[in-house]
């Protein structure tokens, strides 16, 4: 029973770190048609300047709040001076203008921190481990899950019940239409593009803690984030959410009971999802 | 002749790092003995890359300044790889075809090295080995031309399993990277241990670049094993460390790992307090050179010496020794043939080069990781040592007699 | 005669001559970059022409490259039976994953040969007594052109052997795109519904140009073996599928002729940059945004777009 609970609770945590990772890259392939394949390394700027920040002030909450914008400032900046005037074109070169920031940014965290992996200790409040029906299970973790479950009906609420939210909806369905009725649409997608890296900045922070803070853990995010997404829809957050779960889940059981099939069993499930599914699980029909 | 210029940089607060810098040399650096390193500078394994060329720099520069070895000036040339086989060879080819070195070191992946090694024959150019541990680089896969002067993998299981035959412990756990570096270092320790009427109550190969190890936590401690035995590449190792400590493992089950890297000692901190495992090159060896040694480097790159800077070194200061000693860098096949069978003492011990297989003989060592406050981070204290015949394998083979 | 034909005689004339003026380890990159030049040629098929972005290109070149490996060093054959296993064998692969895969469109069918790109990989990875695992296979040799013919050891004997495979790549592709297939082919790119609003079915035709793309990919793949001497997991990896649609945006998208160009470019800037500093990636990612974003041609297509041509 308690190997049950265990399990249940690391694809939960799992589950939570990626959807943190992943909603941001739907949102920005729902509203902006982009797929950003700097996603990755804007989580890992937030683990490095995260691991900069409690390093400085010794304040793991603040880090928490002060650098997922700075990441998305950052994200913005990019977006403004380079993605905005190639939106015209097909997505493949998006997509290869998003693979070249993400060589600049990649490298340029190794010029600042060098090669060697930051330690980043998780706040005294979420150290330690809590008995849960007879197994200790790391509070960092069930922070990981309570984490992912406010972020998700924060994005949900602010673009659903929010004005800005509204604004984002309608750019998204259709931007001509948009424009003509008022909306900026250059600064809504510079926003849109920018949150989005400050909530991939936000899963680098909260990843921090449990996985260090290394040179290539972008790219190794980036392609689970991928599938999450795909598996979910693009575009949607209960997608992000559903698809963090399958893949939470998928992972961690995976490596439990199935595994030598862990190199390979989320592309599975993602395979058999599109099958039934091609647009997937809540996604729309192009 | 090329040359490569660095950047120097130092940033304040918590942020640190640093660039070394080269500097131009002199113009009296004519006829140079070339040594091309096709090494990891970039990426992930870029602290490997970067270990191989400290030893370099430290060496470079001290032999240079007592006039070079037979009075020709050496010269380092790196070439960045990306962990990539297909440019291993590539860079390889540059530096041998183009800038004329004889001599290659610095490969970090065994993929790479393999990639090279099997080329070196048609090159005729010497790879030494210093970081590479795939035990089939001197068994299946070996050629006249190349040479390993680090610690194998094989040799590093042996040292580990040594120890723990002789350690209350009866029950073990086997966790090994899904490649070809894991599965043996595992296979390699479940052969000896057994052997040494111990038991191995599970094995679980995670894939590279795992970054969440709940799963396997989780079975390590289902397994009751007393200990687990560990086989992972540096940043796997890190993350697994911090998560072993958080999940509260390393209360029950003592960790033992075939590499005890001091990165892994300064990413994850005291959470690893306790470890032991074996290394290649541990810088607490107490000898009057090795203690010089740390000094030199330190004052050189301002960090201790970790196990393929001294490797390297070891490496370099060996073969410098055979060229001084057969008079020509120049002529491969003698150096080949003078290096065979031949003695050096080295940081850690005394080295001697099988003719078979071109394995340096040399001591294994099992240590702790153990916090010191004369250290900014956890530091290697050396439980044991092993006279380098009892660590090395039969000649050509992975297996132990 | 017309330009193209002057340039493309041009070209011919100096892929042959340049043995003799090159240095050995210039001629080698040369060839280098002509393996890496047909598997960027091989990805326009797919991209340029159908409108299909492939996010595991790279494992059909491994598939190739693994192969062509196994049956010069279990077989001996000579080198172009195993350029012809590994073109089948990716060939093979590449059906049932091009069946499932075009089921989908867009970011999704891109995912979906991801997905199976790194199964592929894992199998690679794994399947250790096959394929060496991580470690993969090396010292594959360099045999001979035909049975009891010419050894193609020597760096001069094999470029000619990839200089031939890629002209002759290049002219069969060039055919192709110029047929009523392929005709139909760029239809579907510029707008698939209106395709099948005509009547046609375009899944077939997206279908078998998948896996002749894959063929040509193999056959990169099993020129590389020989001449690099090994085949390990990483050439199947997607970080390469993703170099290779780099190169194709280099060279000029739809031009078949570009991405060659396109690969050599790219290739040639990281050697030259990773042999200046460690921080070339800075640099080619910044030239990389530039391209993308003032060249959209790629080097071909803006070069043709200057010379007056549409």
């Amino acid at each position: 029973m308690a190997i049950l609970v265990e399990q249940l609770l690391n694809a939960l945590a799992l589950a939570g770190l990626l959807f943190l990772v992943s909603v941001g890259l739907s949102l920005v392939f729902g509203i902006l048609r982009v797929v950003n394949f700097a996603h990755g390394v804007f989580y890992m700027l937030g683990a490095y300047l995260g691991f900069t920040a409690v390093a400085v002030s010794g304040w793991f909450w603040l880090s928490l709040v002060v650098v997922p914008p700075l990441v998305g400032v950052v994200g913005a900046l990019l977006e403004a001076s380079t993605l905005r005037f190639i939106y015209r074109r097909p997505p493949i070169y998006q997509l290869l203008l998003t693979f070249g920031l993400a060589l600049i940014l990649e490298e340029s965290v190794r010029v600042i921190y060098g090669p060697t992996a930051k330690g980043i200790d998780p706040p005294p409040l979420l150290q330690g481990a809590v008995e849960i029906a007879g197994t200790f299970y790391p509070r960092y973790r069930l922070f990981l899950v309570v984490l992912g479950i406010v972020v998700g009906l924060g994005v949900w609420l602010f673009l659903q019940r929010t004005r800005t939210g509204l604004v984002i909806r309608a750019v998204a369905q259709n931007s001509e239409m948009a424009d003509c009725l008022g909306a900026n649409v250059g600064r809504v997608r510079t926003l849109v593009f920018g949150a989005a890296c400050a909530l991939a900045g936000l899963g680098g922070v909260a990843a921090g803690p449990m996985t260090t803070a290394y040179l290539g853990m972008g790219i190794g995010v980036i392609v689970d984030a991928f599938v999450v997404v795909v598996i979910g829809g693009l575009g949607s957050i209960g997608g992000s959410m559903a698809g963090s779960l399958i893949v939470g889940a998928a992972q961690t059981w995976g490596a439990f009971y199935l595994p030598e099939t862990a190199m390979v069993i989320m592309y599975a499930v993602m395979g058999v999802i599109l099958i039934f599914r091609p647009w997937g699980l809540f996604g729309e029909e192009e | 002749m090329r040359r490569r210029d660095f950047l120097k940089t130092a940033v304040a607060g918590g942020i640190g790092a640093s660039l070394s810098g080269a500097y131009l040399q002199p113009a009296w650096a004519q006829n140079p003995i070339k040594i091309g390193l096709p090494t990891v500078l970039s990426g992930g394994n870029a602290q490997y890359g970067i270990q191989a060329k400290r030893a370099c720099e430290l060496f470079g520069k001290e032999i240079n300044a007592k006039g070079g070895i037979l009075g020709r000036p050496v010269e380092f040339i790196y070439e960045d790889t990306g962990s990539d086989p297909a440019t291993a060879v590539r860079k390889a080819q540059k530096l041998v075809e183009k800038d004329g070195v004889k001599f290659l070191t610095g490969t970090v992946l065994s993929s790479e090295a393999l990639a090279v090694s099997a080329k070196c024959p048609e090159w005729k150019v010497i790879l030494m080995s210093t970081i590479n541990g795939a035990g089939s680089l001197t068994a299946k896969a070996w050629n006249r031309y190349f040479f390993r002067v680090n610690t194998s993998g094989p040799m590093g299981a042996r040292a580990v399993s040594l120890y723990l035959a002789e350690a209350p412990m009866k029950r073990f756990f086997g966790l090994g990277s899904d490649y070809a570096w894991g599965r043996d270092s595992v296979a390699s320790f479940s052969t000896q241990i057994t052997a040494a009427k111990k038991e191995v109550v599970g094995k679980d190969y995670p894939p590279v670049g795992t970054k969440d190890f709940a799963s396997y936590i989780g079975k390590i401690k289902q397994s009751k094993a007393e200990a687990c035995y560990m086989a992972l590449p540096g940043q796997d190792a890190t993350i697994f460390f911090k998560q072993a400590f958080q999940f509260g493992l390393t209360r029950e089950v003592k960790l033992v790992t075939e590499i005890l890297e001091l990165e892994n000692m300064k990413a994850v901190g005291e959470a690893m307090a306790g470890t032991i495992g074996s290394t290649r090159y541990p810088f607490t060896v107490d000898t009057p050179k090795n203690r010089d040694f740390v000094k030199r480097f330190h004052a050189m790159h301002g960090v201790y010496p970790d196990m393929f800077d001294g490797e390297t070194y070891e490496g370099l200061e060996w073969l410098a020794q055979v060229i001084q000693k057969v008079g020509t860098a120049d002529d491969v096949e003698k150096v080949i043939d003078a290096w065979e069978d031949s003695s050096y003492e080295g940081l850690e011990g005394p080295f001697f080069m099988r003719k078979c297989d071109h394995q340096a003989v040399q001591p294994g060592f099992v240590v702790e990781a153990v916090k010191d406050p004369n250290y900014p981070h956890l530091i290697p204290k050396i439980l044991a040592t092993y006279p380098g015949e009892r660590v090395t394998p039969k000649c050509r083979t992975e297996e132990f007699a | 005669m017309s330009r193209t034909r002057v340039l493309a005689l041009a070209a011919l004339v100096t892929l042959a001559v340049l043995p003799w003026a090159l240095a050995r380890y210039q001629l080698s990159i040369l060839t280098d970059l002509l393996v890496f030049g047909l598997f960027a040629m091989s990805l326009d098929l797919i991209m340029g022409y159908t409108g299909m972005v492939s996010f595991g290109h790279a494992a059909y070149f491994g598939l190739g490259a693994y192969g062509s490996a196994l049956v010069l060093i279990h077989f001996g054959q000579p080198v172009p039976v195993a350029l012809l296993a590994g073109a089948l064998l990716a060939g093979a692969v590449a059906l049932p994953v091009g069946w499932f895969s075009t089921r989908a469109t867009g970011i999704y069918f891109a995912m979906l040969t991801l997905a199976f790109a790194q199964l592929l990989y894992t199998v690679a990875y794994k399947w250790r007594d096959l394929t060496g695992g991580s470690d993969g296979i090396a010292g594959v040799p360099k045999t001979t052109l035909f049975w009891g013919g010419p050894s193609l050891a020597s760096p001069r004997a094999f470029y000619f052997l990839v200089a031939a495979c890629v002209v002759l790549s290049l002219v069969a592709c060039c055919a192709l795109v110029r047929s009523p297939f392929g005709r139909a082919l760029q239809a579907i790119r510029e707008n698939e519904r209106r395709f099948t609003s005509l009547g046609r079915d375009p899944r077939p035709f997206k279908l078998v140009v998948f896996v002749i793309a894959a063929v040509f990919a193999g056959l990169a793949g099993a020129l590389f073996a020989p001449f690099r001497g090994f085949a390990s997991p990483e050439v199947m990896f997607w970080l390469f599928s993703g170099q290779g649609l780099m190169m194709v945006i280099m060279g000029g998208i739809g031009t078949l002729v570009g991405p060659v160009v396109g690969a050599m470019v790219f290739i040639l800037i990281q050697e030259v940059l990773s042999s200046y500093t460690e921080h070339w990636m800075i640099f080619t990612g910044a030239l990389f945004v530039l391209m993308v974003i003032f060249l959209p041609g790629g080097l071909v297509g803006t070069a043709r777009r200057l010379a007056g041509r549409g």
